[in-house]
This record gives structure tokens, sequence and C-alpha cells, in this order.
């Protein structure tokens, strides 16, 4: 049979891929087309009109001081959280892959945050901080814990990110367990034999050949943190005084509650730009990385 | 000799001491909220505002929350809607994402590249950008709306990205293409192939994913909440918001729902839950 | 292998027809109509449940009752491009306005349209139905006020800010540390309390259009200053003074009815969050104290609260727009209607035909001073983005990040950067 007709390829990729391309095509690419025709009118989401307004929508974008102020807080979010999430992550794997008693009972814990999701857990997390926390801080009289952390600027931003942590960290600490894993034993036993301590071990040679470990869960966390909009809903729903309202917030309020949906739909666009430049730069030099190491 | 052992050995114990106590500590705080959670579920909503630390409240012991919980959110119909409509989309997402992944891996033709760097792109479209064109055009143009296949069908498509992802990494190492030169010698085609070579050695990945795309599912909130608007068909996230909204918040009731709905996820992770590493570390690698 | 293939087949094929079976129930299994009511007053969501399941019973109409996390305004949008309306939307009144003229069926011909001064119209024609009157005013707990002074309180003797910190003094000297507290949502601070200054203009149109056009001068503003005065005494004496911005509305209503603490600003609304606690029976609204002589420190703020209308597009059958409009008649004119709304749901009826005697405190309150006419009309036409802007800045203003001069000029500016909406 011959393998390099185009019937044939057609035959092969339809029959392993027919469907999806079809499912993503209708789920993902047609309405993400349609959607960008929409940030050329002025809908307001609810009428049947929507009048062609050409590019006003991105003038007023650029415009909205508000939304520059939440997609920066977005970045400046978006970096603490993902080098903490990726550092404890990183300490828990080295931690459960260390050969103590009951590793997998502790992956098991550390990964139990992912099964809950965005919404209740900002819930559950807001009654932490809010009652659990203040309650601990007056009975121990600790000033830092008697109010709450969620009242001022600094603190909000703070509880978002811990939240983050709590909840990426131990679905990252799984990948970076993997890296651990596929490094050899046999190159261990030999820079061990060689003289390497532990330490040196680990930063010589273990991090050097878990680049792509690293390249995964940093794309991972990057694009999670920059699209957060669950946990800032139902943790701060933007308070206070607006403070932590990020992008994507800002995207559906624009949107939604404000009711300039074209808008609204330039400024997720816009967003959606931001995030594919940084995920795209950080795989190229992860990549870069991996060739060197 | 003797002595150089007893050295390392007694050193290695207290590393393992010290990283012990490490992680217990570690643990601890991540468990934390769930512990608070059991503490003020058996409460009454007065007594956990008056004091969220406390074993049991002043008005004492009570299983309340969960009988009124339950029938707050339907809490079997939605039930059994959130399970047809996991389920569903899980399975699908696997059979389709790891067949596409397959023959991207194998294949360096144009429609291959394209299909998998629009995937790849697609994975960082915050949902806001879909949200209303979806709705209008599933809604307003084909009139599809309020119907669990929709949803299921909306589900695979933004997860289809994701599990391609990670089963293209699966493939792409875990999966010795010699073995399958030798079936299409024996006379296999491509198709059987796939089925009897090369899915089987995937299970780790699909472990994996299974259990990332289920909790997705089961979770999800905001795509439902577009997609159902008929009580009937309402999952757990959706028939739970009423505990929530934007005037208050009953968190006795959430704290209820929390754990009824987070059972049956727990138990598919611990059933999954030692293919997982094995998984991820396919998918991770390359 | 091929075996197990063949049966996850199977089982995915049969997941998909069950999933195909609930699919497509959109019209009601026993013949008669179906209407659909989109609640957007989240207290009342069980007893609007009961009354659907009674009212298809006795009136052969199925009624199902549903109710949004979101924002009204953001889930009528997606209901509306989904062309999937409800038969019957109960929204907020600035909704009505945006939402009227392409959506709403005439119902300038029903019987109730008499019986009410609080419907709206759009264009010439009646399209919202007033599902209750609520007021805006200071909750107190008079129990916990009477349990320090050893006299009956009248509210009437407090309506000068001067009297209210006297009483407050009073109450703190007593032995009740921080007498009043202050909900921080910027629903509260930005659309009820900031609301209230231009409500209490003498001309709000007038006022509104200067703010737009720069010439308003909030910070000279008689009423601001009176306002914010009362404002800045409340402050003082609030039981989370060291971090307002934490408090949470849950906790301090239930400071507030049990007693720890004996005022708060608020609406009669708050009773179904009051309720939930050992609440005071003795408990009220009265008018904001303020030092003034225009006579708004007699007075409530309020009146029609949520709108019902019925939908106009063709998704909706005539059938099940007249069946929405008996429905409505309900409400008004029969024994059980008017019982649902005043006795089962507590809410303050909008009809004058309709009694209503078993009232809560503070909604016994609120149909004193309506009935009365002590209630200053609210103002329904704020731009859509006032309340999270000028809430926000109210904020911080609460948690003194800003003066009340800042406070001023930055409510002004956002005035002045707002488009004026059209009505």
């Amino acid at each position: 049979m011959n393998t390099n007709t185009m019937s044939y390829k057609l035959k092969q990729f339809m029959m392993f891929a027919g469907v999806t391309t079809f499912i993503f095509a209708a789920v993902v690419i047609v309405p993400f087309i349609y959607g960008f025709y929409l940030t050329f009118t002025s809908w307001d989401g609810v009428s049947a009109q929507k009048p062609f307004v050409g590019l006003s929508n991105y003038l007023s974008a650029f415009g909205d001081g508000a939304y520059w102020q939440a997609l920066g807080r977005t970045v400046i979010y978006s970096a603490i959280a993902v080098i903490l999430v990726n550092v404890v992550a990183f300490i828990l794997a080295f931690l459960v892959t260390s050969g103590v008693k009951g590793q997998n009972f502790f992956r098991a814990g550390f990964f139990i945050p992912n099964l809950i999701g965005g919404i209740v857990l900002g819930y559950i997390w807001k009654f932490v901080f809010n009652r659990a926390f203040v309650a601990l801080g007056n009975a121990l009289s600790v000033g830092a814990l008697s109010t709450s952390w969620l009242a001022t600027t600094n603190g909000a931003m703070l509880c978002l990110i811990i939240v983050s942590v709590w909840q990426y960290a131990g679905y990252m600490m799984l990948i970076y367990v993997a890296g651990f894993m596929s490094v050899s034993a046999d190159v261990l036993e030999a820079a061990r034999i060689d003289g390497c301590t532990n330490t040196q071990s680990i930063i010589k040679i273990s991090i050097p050949l878990m680049v792509s470990s690293f390249v995964q869960c940093l794309f991972l966390t990057i694009t999670r943190c920059f699209m957060v909009y669950d946990v800032n809903l139902s943790l701060t729903n933007g308070e206070p005084f607006n403070s932590s309202v990020m992008a994507a917030m800002h995207v559906y309020n624009q949107a939604f509650t404000y009711k300039n949906y074209g808008t609204g739909q330039a400024e997720a666009l816009i967003l959606f730009i931001v995030c594919a430049v940084v995920g795209v730069l950080q795989v190229s030099i992860g990549k870069k990385a991996e060739v060197s190491a | 000799m003797d002595d150089l052992n007893e050295r390392a050995a007694r050193n290695r114990k207290i590393k393992h001491a010290v990283f012990m106590v490490l992680l217990i500590v570690l643990f601890a705080s991540f468990i934390f909220p769930f512990l608070l959670v059991l503490i003020n579920v058996f409460k009454t909503k007065g007594d956990i505002n008056s004091n969220p630390l406390a074993l049991v409240g002043s008005h004492g012991f009570t299983l309340k929350n969960f009988p009124e919980a339950m029938k707050k959110m339907n809490f079997w119909r939605s039930f059994g809607n959130s399970m047809i409509v996991t389920v569903s989309s899980t399975v699908i997402t696997i059979l389709l994402a790891s067949m596409t992944a397959y023959v991207i891996v194998r294949n360096k033709w144009k429609a291959c590249g394209a299909l998998f760097g629009m995937m790849i792109a697609s994975m960082v479209i915050p949902f806001q950008v879909l949200m209303i064109p979806l709705v209008s055009l599933y809604g307003g143009t084909l009139g599809v709306l309020n119907s669990r296949i929709t949803l299921i069908f909306m589900h695979v498509g933004f997860s289809l990205s994701m599990a391609t992802f990670m089963f293209h990494g699966a493939i792409h190492t875990n999966v010795p293409i010699a073995l399958e030169e030798a079936a299409t010698i024996d006379g296999c085609t491509k198709w059987q192939t796939y089925w009897q070579i090369v899915f089987p050695l995937l299970k780790p990945t699909i472990a994996t994913v299974a259990i990332i795309d289920a909790m997705a599912f089961w979770n999800d909130y905001l795509l439902p909440s577009l997609v159902l608007g008929r009580k009937e068909l309402y999952t757990i996230p959706i028939a739970t918001q009423i505990f929530y909204g934007t005037y208050s918040t009953d968190i006795g009731l959430v704290m209820a729902a929390l754990l009824l709905a987070m059972l049956p996820i727990l138990i598919l992770y611990m059933f999954l839950q030692r293919y997982i590493v094995e998984g991820v570390t396919s998918g991770a690698v390359k | 292998m091929k075996k197990k293939l063949l049966a996850m087949m199977l089982a995915t094929a049969m997941t998909l027809s069950l999933a195909a079976c609930g699919g497509d129930s959109g019209s009601s299994g026993d013949g008669g109509v179906s209407i659909t009511i989109f609640n957007s007053k989240v207290e009342v969501q069980e007893q609007f449940e009961n009354m659907a399941e009674e009212y298809s019973k006795a009136k052969g109409v199925n009624v199902e009752i549903y109710y949004s996390g979101d924002t009204v305004a953001a889930h009528m949008a997606t209901k509306y491009s989904a062309n999937d309306p409800y038969t019957i939307s109960m929204v907020d009144a600035k909704d009505i306005y945006s939402l009227a003229e392409e959506h709403a069926a005439d119902l300038s011909n029903e019987k109730w349209v008499e019986n009410t001064d609080y419907a709206i119209s759009v264009g010439g024609k009646v399209v919202g139905f007033p599902v209750c009157v609520e007021a805006r005013g200071v909750i107190y707990n008079a129990e916990a006020i009477e349990g320090i002074t050893g006299k009956e309180f009248n509210p009437d003797d407090y309506k000068t800010l001067d009297a209210f910190q006297g009483l407050l003094d009073e109450l703190v000297a007593g032995g009740m540390a921080a007498p009043t507290g202050i909900m921080k949502e910027d629903w509260s601070l930005g659309a009820h309390f900031l609301g209230e200054v231009y409500e209490e203009q003498p001309d709000v149109e007038a006022y509104i259009s200067a703010l737009h056009a720069g010439t308003g001068d909030l910070a000279g503003n008689a009423k601001w200053n009176a306002k914010m005065d009362t404002f800045d005494v409340l402050k003082k004496y609030n039981y989370a003074a060291s971090s307002p911005v934490a408090a949470e509305r849950e906790v301090t209503e239930q400071k507030l009815a049990e007693g720890e603490i004996a005022f708060m600003f608020g609406g009669n609304w708050d009773w179904s969050v009051i309720n939930a606690y050992d609440y005071s029976e003795k408990m009220g609204m009265m008018p904001v104290p303020q030092n003034t002589d225009d006579g708004a420190n007699e007075k409530l703020v309020g009146g029609g609260s949520k709108y019902m209308f019925i939908d106009s597009s063709e998704n909706t059958s005539e059938e099940q727009r007249q069946a929405a409009k008996d429905f409505l008649n309900w409400i008004v004119f029969e024994a059980d209607g008017n019982a649902f709304l005043t006795e089962k749901c507590a809410l303050v009826p909008a009809f004058s035909n309709i009694n209503a005697d078993a009232l809560d405190p503070l909604s016994a309150s609120v149909k004193k001073y309506a009935d009365a006419g002590k209630l200053i009309d609210n103002y329904n036409y704020f731009p859509d983005d006032h309340l999270s802007k000028c809430g926000g800045l109210f904020q911080k203003y609460l948690a003194d990040e800003v003066d009340r001069a800042g406070f001023a000029a930055e409510i002004e500016d956002y005035w002045k950067n707002t488009a004026p909406v059209e009505h």
C-alpha cells in the first residue's frame, strides 16, 4: 500500500483525528473567531442589535486605566505565585522522593487541594482568613493575625498568592516527582562516589536533567495564574476597594456588569495575547536550556 | 569500615527525621482548611460565626447542615447529572485525544502540525473570551442549549488540547516504534495496531488524564451554568450556587456541600493514585 | 482487547443515550402550560419553590423557579443571548429600564396597575410589576439599648446627629464598648448609603446632571456633609473600627440581632439574615440621623423594589404569557397570593389592596413609614458601574485610606468621566 498519497493521509488523519478536529473547531476555534468579530461591534450583551463600530472598542480598552492596572496587578501576582508554587512544589517533590516512610501517603495528601473546585475553595479560604485566623490571633494575642489579612491591599494579594500555592503546589509536585524519578540512580551513585554532596548533586545533576519538568510546570502555572478568576471572585471579589481585581475579573465586569460587551471582549483578547506571548517565550527559553543541558 | 557505615546510617536517620518533621509541618498546613471544615460542618450557623475554632458549638453537635444542603441542592438528581456528564466527557476525551496524539506523533504531516499548534495556543485562551460567543452560537443560532449532550460536547472540546498534549508526550517517549513495526509486518492495519498495541501501553497516562479531567468536569461551574438552564439538568456545582450568592454566604451549607461533592472524586483518586505519578512522568519527559 | 474496547464504546453510548433522555424536557409532561420564573431575591428562594409546587397543583400551570449566583444583569445577558429567556424575570429597577424596550411585554391593561404607585413604565407602557416595597435606614435593637439606658427607646428622639451621638456615648458609658456596625459591602456603601446623598437632594436629576457636568461641588454640598458627618459617627463607634473592611455581613448582623451592638445602617431585607440568629423581637428601622432641617431625618429612603417583567419574545408563547399574567394577578388579588407575599415571604406589599399585619419588625417599620408617606424615592438611573466603582472608593474612606475631601474629589471625577444614562 502506498502510504504517501494524499488520499491515504487524509483517510488516516480523519480516522484518528477527524472527530477531534471537528469538536475542537466547533467549541474553540469558531467561537473564538466570532468573539473576535464581536470586538468590532458595540453590542451591550442583551440587545438584538450589534452595530459595527470599527476599532473604537480597542481604543476604549487602551484608554481603560482600571484594566491596565488590573493587568499589571495580574503580572505581579503571577510572577510571585509562579515562583512560590514551583519552589514549594520542588521542595515537596524532593521530600517525598527522599525515601522517608509514608511518602505515598504524603503525595496523596498534598494533591488533595486539587480535588476541590475554585469557587468553593475561595469561600473556604475566605472563612479561614476572615474568621479562623482572626479567632486564632485573638486567642493567642498575636497582633499580625488579629485583623483579617483580606482587609488590606497587600494582604488580599498575599492571600490570593497563598491560596494559589496551596492549590497548585500538589499538582506541580507530581510533575517534579516524575522528574526526580527519571534521573537515574546510577548517575547519582556515580556522582556520590566522585565526592558530590547531596546538595551538589541536586544542583549539578538533578536540576539540569529536569529542565523539561520545569518547562511544563512553569507553562501550566503561568497560564493558570494569568487567567485566575474563580478564586479571585470567591476569595476577595476585588476587595478591598477594587484593589484585588485581576485581569479576568475586570474583563468579566466590563462585559457583563458595566454592559460594555465589545470593550470587555477586546480586553479579553489583549489578555490572551499577553498570555500567549509569555507562554511562548517561556517555552522557547526552556527548550534552549534543555538543549544546552 | 563498620564505623563508617554506622555513621552513614546514623546520618541518614537524622536526615530522614528532619525530612519527616518538615513533611508533617507542611502536611498540616495543607490539611488545615479541611480540618476547619470538618470541625465547623457539625455546628449551627451562629456557632460558626461566634467561634470557628471550638470543637463543639454552644448549641451542641448537629448534623442538620447535611440534610438541609442535600435537600436544597436536590443532591441525588444533581449527583446523577454530574456523574453522567463527568463520566461521558472523560471517556470521550481520553479516546479522542489519545487517537489524535497518536496520528500527530507518528506522522509529520502539515495538518497534524497545524492542529497541534492550534491546540497548544488554545490552552492560553481565557474562558471569558469564548463565553458569550459560545452561548450565542449554540443557544441563539443552533438552539441546542439545555442538554447534557451539548455540555459533554463542549467539555470535550475544551479539554482535548491538554489531553492531546499529555498523550503526545507519552506516546513520544513510552511507546517503542519497533513494536508497531512488528505489528505492521504481522499484517495489522494502523487502526488495529493502535488499539491492540499502543492504547494498552498508555495506561498510566490514561489514569492521569482521567483524574485531571474528571476533576475539572466534576467541579466546573462557569460552563455548565451557561449551558444547563433547566433545573432537572443541574450538576452539583450549579445546584450549590444558592448557598453563596452576591449578598450572603451560608458557610455551614457550603461546607456540607463541599464534603458531599468531594467524596466521589476522592474515591476515584484513591483508585487511580498508583498510576498517576507514572502517568505524569511519561507526559512530562520530552 | 477488542471486547474491552467494545464494552467501553457501549458504556459510552449508554451514558450518552441516558444523557439524551434528559435533554429535551422543555415542555411539561402533564399537558398544561409551563412557565419559568427567575427569582433574584435569594432569601425567599425556598418560599418561591414551595409556592411553585402548590401553585402548579392548584392552577394546573407548571411553574419552575430559578436563581443565579451571578449578578442579575450578567445572568439576563446570557439568557437573552442564548434565546432562552424566562417567562417571568424578577430584576432590579435599573435592569427593567435597560431590558424593557426590547424584551418586556406590555402590561398596561392589567387590573393591578390601578392598585399601585410603584409600577414601572417605559415608553408609555407599564412593563414592571413591583414585587415589594423596601427601604433603607438605620436598624436598631431596642432591647439592647433599653437594657443599658433603662428607659423606653423612641427613635423619634434621635433625629439629629447630636442627639444620636449623645445616645451612643450613653451606651458606651453603660458598657457597650462599640454600639454600631457598618457593612463594608460595596452595594451597601456605594448604592445604599452614598445613594442617599443624591436621593435626598432637592432635585435629584438636576444634581446628577450637574455632577456629570463637573459643577456639582460635592465637597461643598450640605447634604453630602450632613450624611458624611453621620457616617463618621457610625465609623467612630464601629465595633470593627480597627479593621472595618474585614467585617463580615453575617457576623455584624448576628451581633446586631443578639444585642452586642445596637445600630447598623441597612434595609428591611436584612431581616432574612438576622432571623437566622437568636434575634431580639424589639428591633426596627429609623431614619438616618442627621443634623439637617430638610426633613430627611424623618423619612426612610426606598420604594418599589424588585420588578417582574414578562418576556415578549417569540420564545414565549401567547399561552405562557397569559399564564404569567394570571400569576401576577394571583399575587395581587387572591387570598393565597396575598398570603404568599406578606406572610410566607414577609415582604411589604406594593399594592394598596393587600393587607399585611404579620410582617417582621423591620418590614413593619418600613410599612409604617410608607403608609405615612414618609419615603424618599429611590433613584433608579445610576450608571452600571457606579456601585462597584464608588463603592470601592467608599471602602477606601471607611478604611481611612482617603480623607473626606479626597473622597469627594474622586467621586466628582467619577461622574465627570462617566456618560449620562439616557432615560
